[in-house]
């Protein structure tokens, strides 16, 4: 009875791949639609994960197997241009004109990350020695040699926490989770390459909400020697010479702070991606006060959206890490089950 | 409590202090927090206790009278707060009270009623050359000096027109345009506020021994901007 059903997933990230996966297993059809060439989404831009410091490869690696293991349909450079429910079934229309009939959607559209040039006052892409946390691990990822614009090895590297984050002025409210661990992971990385740097992050607050985060926040202080600054940094300006200074207070001493830095690292928050803005005008989906897709229910039934039949997974639910898009993967496969086996039953 | 409140009442705050996460990117982005003991943060921090004791105390500090008002603060907020708001708050409530005269920078209002007041009132213009007086204003050095004691020649060569009727810059303001301002004034309780400062500066004149028996207060003054 099951083989019948057919559940159309877009977006073919780790949510996306790992849901339809698990809905494979339990006997449906699914066809999965990417918008981009390749699959995997933003895993495609990690090299290590925290918190144990795994190749993001190996999680590629995984998507790659089980999407041939299950033989699953994927129309890649696709996007979806139109939903249409008609009775209990959905007809959605592509980019490419194909009509896909469904029994459920499943939404996997993810996140982006936040513009680090909408905070001027920071600098990115007017000074060349201030990046952000993507084209740090891009760096690392890519094996080349990380040295400042002017080709030196950075002696003084500042981490400038919640880019992006709490922050009205950037219109987003929320706190983005991953930015934290994530400045902590890239601080010791930094530091083991360049064991006589000094390396600081500048916070608001540390939010290490994993056992394994809170040890590796520790290990940062005690094995890397990383300095952690409560205060916000106001502003980044550039040196003749290229290197930059940055202003901030050191909240706990009451002390405002000017520091001389080789190289500035901005770590960006998560914001709606573009799929998940889409979602909202063409499958009429609710979004919360922060531009995520809204959950029918917070505690009850995250995965169910403000249509029936249409399910959320992953980061376009808001953000979250990858350890947590594979249990809201599941969980949103499962919720589909539930949702296809009751409709069965009424019919 | 007591002092929370009217400084709520002002229609500044709601705009100044929402709520504050102590990031300290104000005080980070702040001019005078590089050259004063002064932090906006702590400033925001102490409101948000609204804790009476500690709210006076800020009225009658140095404290508040450190601010530049350049609104910096308020381009940088994560929360929308803007401290600058609040320092105009607590500034009118510590004029409003007295509390002013309690420290030294704060009972420089008074030197400032007297001198940019007056020549606002009586000239139209907040800063007239006739009121920055080298000995009062040491910071202005040797340049200054010369220009103030040669004001007529060098400003007729500089194309002014100080104190003359006529167009331009420095000229002398009609008696019916100062009469406008005087209403304003009037009106918007800027008068009221200036007799209220010169009220309670008297009084701490008095209180500090510095008043003569003709009522002049010279020594309050002179010490108010030097020493």
């Amino acid at each position: 009875m099951n083989t019948q059903k057919t559940i159309v997933t877009i977006g073919a990230g780790i949510a996306g791949i790992e849901s339809s996966v698990a809905l494979s297993k339990l006997g449906y059809r699914v066809i999965l639609v990417e918008k981009d060439k390749t699959i995997g989404g933003k895993i495609n831009n990690y090299y290590h994960l925290f918190p144990n410091n795994r190749p993001a490869v190996d999680i590629k690696n995984y998507m790659d197997e089980q999407c041939r293991i299950h033989d699953l349909t994927i129309y890649k450079n696709t996007e979806i241009n139109k939903v249409q429910k008609k009775g209990e079934r959905f007809s959605v229309t592509t980019s490419n004109d194909d009509i896909l009939k469904a029994d459920a959607l499943l939404v996997a559209t993810g996140f982006e990350y936040f513009n680090g040039m909408q905070k001027e006052e920071y600098g990115y892409k007017i000074y060349d020695n201030v990046i952000t946390s993507i084209d740090l691990e891009e760096k690392l990822r890519s094996g080349k040699q990380i040295t400042t614009a002017q080709g030196k090895e950075p002696k003084r590297i500042a981490f400038v926490h919640c880019v992006g984050s709490r922050d009205e002025k950037s219109g987003n409210h929320y706190c983005s989770r991953l930015c934290c661990i994530t400045g902590v992971k890239q601080a010791m990385e930094l530091n083991s390459r360049f064991p006589n740097s000094l390396v600081y992050c500048f916070y608001i607050d540390l939010r290490m909400y994993s056992m394994e985060y809170e040890s590796l926040y520790r290990s940062a202080q005690e094995k890397f020697g990383i300095q952690f600054i409560r205060g916000k940094v106001s502003e980044v300006s550039e040196n003749k010479e290229g290197t930059l200074q940055i202003k901030a207070e050191d909240t706990l001493s009451g002390r405002p702070l000017r520091m001389e830095m080789d190289l500035v690292v901005l770590l960006v928050g998560m914001v709606p991606g573009q799929g998940t803005e889409k979602m909202k005008s063409v499958a009429a989906l609710e979004s919360n006060s922060h531009g995520f897709l809204e959950s029918n229910d917070w505690q009850l039934h995250k995965n169910s959206s403000s249509q029936p039949g249409i399910f959320l997974t992953g980061a376009c639910n808001g953000p979250m890490s990858i350890d947590e898009t594979m249990e809201h993967a599941r969980s949103a496969a499962f919720e589909v089950h539930t949702y296809l086996q009751n409709h069965s039953k009424h019919e | 409590m007591e002092l929370y409140n009217q400084l709520k009442s002002d229609v500044r705050f709601i705009e100044g202090l929402k709520s504050c996460m102590n990031c300290g990117v104000c005080t980070a982005i702040c001019p005078a927090a590089e050259f004063f003991d002064y932090d906006p943060r702590v400033l925001m921090s102490v409101i948000q206790s609204k804790d009476n004791t500690q709210i006076e105390e800020l009225l009658k500090s140095d404290t508040i009278w450190n601010c530049g008002q350049c609104m910096s603060c308020k381009t940088r907020c994560p929360r929308g707060n803007c401290p600058g708001l609040i320092i105009s708050v607590l500034r009118k409530l510590s004029q409003e009270m007295g509390y002013f005269t309690e420290s030294k920078k704060g009972r420089q209002q008074y030197a400032i009623v007297k001198a940019i007041g007056k020549t606002m009132l009586e000239h139209g213009y907040c800063v007239y050359p006739e009121i920055v007086v080298p000995a009062a204003h040491p910071e202005q050095g040797p340049v200054w000096e010369w220009v103030f004691n040669n004001k007529e020649a060098v400003y007729d060569r500089l194309g002014a027109n100080l104190a003359m009727e006529g167009a331009g810059t420095l000229r002398k303001i009609a008696t019916k345009n100062l009469a406008e301002i005087k209403a304003i004034f009037d009106q918007t309780g800027g008068t009221e506020l200036f007799e209220t400062i010169e009220n309670f500066s008297r009084k701490k004149a008095k209180g500090m021994g510095m008043m003569k028996e003709d009522g002049k207060m010279d020594n309050y003054t002179e010490g108010l901007m030097n020493g």
